[in-house]
């Protein structure tokens, strides 16, 4: 330490402090997927550091927003600056779902770790509030739709949707009061919680010790008659006096930390932080897409409407989101090894092929009324209005004909081989399978023409 | 409670009652001015939730699917004559509207259709499911939802996919061959 070094040191007083938190043992079978946590904390932080900056040149009103990002744009570094908070939050979004199935996998939430569970899938909701508040603010295309799709699915949950809706909003349109409260929630309401969320969390990791990786038999054997605190302590213990300094397990956090910067810089001076049209309430020929990681939210509404639509939000938003934060109670035990819980791998296993699935079909899927059968050749005009009605009424959203057309329906492009005309008429006015509206509003003279048209796909 | 150094004074059994009911005294203090404070900014923030529970027709959040900011003007739409029978056109019309704290004329998208040589029927553009901006595709006589396949006919009703209400309406006015709209309707 040099003279300068010594003389805040004499009056802070800090190396002591600082010794015993570089020092400390941990212990030595944490590897790389320990760095999933300081990685999230790292892009946390970049996070703050450009967001703070972007408030600089942002003015939240409907009539500025939009001509304020482009200004943004066009400053010296304003792109960059932007690119890297659009690219870390995405990437934050990543990781702290990675960070939370590492977790989750290596038992970490088991005893005594269930508070800083409970914190972190705090944290992890607050981090999805983020998302959905920051991606508003542009205020252009993208950001207008994905807000009305948004607040309109928790406007669809059970009893208190209507009022969640007006809440969200601030009132019953979205409009000026909408970004100016996204805008207090992104900049205020959310980095407040966060700050609180995270220092209890780490507070929690430092003062409980980084969890050892699960071993399938402890390094101690086990004694009778130990309280479990006990068996605890001397289980960690003995982990701690294999381990290491602290100090070792940080440098791959920085390694980890260069990478993701690295990243993130070549993806903001790439691609940069897209910006579409300026929000246009009245377009009509816009198709709303969520960003990635709503995607799955998106998708699940395809196979889920009617009735079952506010029960689902309810199950995917309350009382999943519970299950969540509560995983500690809910799956309780002492074995942490991942092959001594088959049943919370099946589990978890199916929730990322879920989630993972649902994101693909809702990045892949094609929009209805987008795609348009062409007619061929030696049609009949019955067909060919057959083929117009199932053009324009969304049928196309869910069934390929020769290659065209979504995918959550069968392909129709042999329907005259593979079905007979009542069998058709009978799905369309009256379908079995739920996932098929029904058509039952088609006059009769549409419904007999799109059989003549089906029936002739062979 | 702190442990003995050498040389500071050891407290008594007074000094151990007095602190625990000056810490106690503090402690409510600190929740009294929380709650003072917390109470009213709580409920300015909330304020839209419940102030809207408390004097809102039960029918009134439908129209909210829609993004469209709202207007009680009647506003001309065009000539009953500019329209083809049957056929969906888009209009866009500025009309007041109040978004927030803005009093302003709005660019407003409607879709008319004209019924008959003395009547048309107004919509709102959006889908009733997600408020997803709904198309008229060229030639055809539907509305088709992009998000989830949603789709209506001229009448506005439900064909096909999620939507639970038929499009919104206007109420509609002819005056002298001039369409008219008013208030967007609750009832769909």
């Amino acid at each position: 330490m040099g003279r300068i070094g010594r003389w805040f040191d004499e009056r802070l007083q800090l190396s002591p402090l600082f010794a015993s938190f570089v020092d400390r043992k941990v212990p030595g079978n944490i590897g790389w997927f320990q760095t999933l946590g300081s990685a999230t904390l790292f892009l946390l932080v970049v996070q703050i550091v450009t967001g703070i900056a972007l408030t600089l040149s942002y003015a939240p009103t409907p009539s500025d927003a939009y001509e304020s990002v482009l200004y943004i744009d066009s400053t010296p570094f304003g792109a960059l600056v932007r690119g890297i908070h659009h690219w870390s939050a995405g990437l934050l979004v990543l990781f702290i779902g990675l960070h939370t199935l590492r977790v989750f996998i290596w038992g970490a939430h088991r005893y005594p770790r269930e508070l800083t569970w409970v914190i972190g899938a705090l944290l992890f909701l607050v981090v999805l509030g983020f998302a959905f508040t920051g991606y508003l603010l542009p205020w252009d295309q993208k950001a207008y739709w994905a807000t009305v799709v948004g607040t309109n699915i928790a406007g669809a949950a059970p009893f208190i949707g209507d009022s969640v809706l007006v809440l969200l909003r601030g009132g019953e349109q979205l409009g000026a009061a909408t970004l100016a409260r996204f805008y207090g929630i992104h900049i205020w309401v959310l980095p407040a919680s966060l700050l609180v969320l995270v220092g209890i969390h780490l507070f929690a990791v430092v003062r409980q010790g980084i969890a050892a990786s699960p071993r399938w038999k402890p390094i101690v054997a086990p004694e009778p008659g130990l309280s479990r605190r006990e068996a605890y302590e001397r289980e960690y213990a003995a982990e701690k006096t294999s381990g290491k300094p602290f100090w070792h397990a940080l440098i791959k956090d920085g390694i980890v930390a260069v990478i993701l910067l690295v990243v993130i810089f070549t993806l903001a001076v790439g691609p940069g932080a897209p910006l579409e049209a300026r929000a246009d309430p009245n377009a009509t020929n816009y198709v709303p897409r969520p960003e990635w990681y709503f995607l799955d939210l998106f998708q699940l509404l395809w196979y889920f409407t009617g009735d079952q639509e506010p029960l689902v939000i309810f199950l995917v938003f309350t009382v999943a989101s519970l299950i969540f934060v509560l995983v500690p109670f809910v799956d309780r035990g002492n074995a942490r090894h991942p092959l001594r819980r088959p049943f919370a791998m099946v589990l978890t296993g199916a929730v990322v092929l879920g989630v993972v699935g649902l994101t693909y079909l809702g990045a892949t899927g094609t929009p209805a009324g987008v795609v348009k059968i062409p007619a061929t050749a030696g049609m009949t005009p019955a067909q060919l209005s057959g083929l117009e009605v199932f053009n324009t009424t969304g049928c196309t959203s869910c069934h390929q004909i020769h290659g065209l057309g979504g995918h959550t329906g069968p392909d129709l492009s042999k329907a005259g081989f593979r079905w007979e005309a009542a069998d058709i008429r009978q799905q369309i006015v009256t379908p079995k399978d739920e996932e098929m509206p029904s058509y039952s509003g088609l006059a009769d003279q549409q419904l007999n023409d799109l059989l003549e048209y089906l029936t002739s796909l062979k | 409670m702190s442990e003995n150094n050498p040389g500071e004074p050891v407290a008594g059994v007074r000094d151990l009652s007095r602190r625990r009911f000056v810490l106690r005294s503090l402690a409510a203090l600190g929740g009294t001015i929380a709650a003072a404070l917390g109470l009213p900014v709580l409920a300015f923030g909330s304020a839209q939730g419940w102030q809207w529970k408390e004097d809102a027709p039960a029918e009134l959040i439908e129209t909210s699917v829609p993004p469209t900011l709202l207007s009680d003007a009647w506003t001309p739409v065009g000539s009953l004559l500019d329209f083809e029978v049957g056929v969906p056109k888009y209009v866009i019309v500025d009309r007041p509207v109040v978004d927030g704290w803005v009093r302003a004329d709005a660019p407003i998208g409607v879709y008319v259709v004209r019924k008959s040589d003395t009547e048309a029927v107004v919509f709102d553009p959006h889908c009733t499911h997600l408020g997803c901006p709904l198309t008229a595709t060229p030639g055809s006589n539907a509305f088709v939802c992009p998000c989830h396949g949603g789709s209506f006919d001229t009448d506005g009703d439900v064909t096909s996919g999620p939507p639970p209400h038929p499009m919104f309406r206007y109420e509609v006015r002819v005056d002298g061959g001039a369409i008219v709209i008013g208030e967007l309707e609750a009832e769909a």
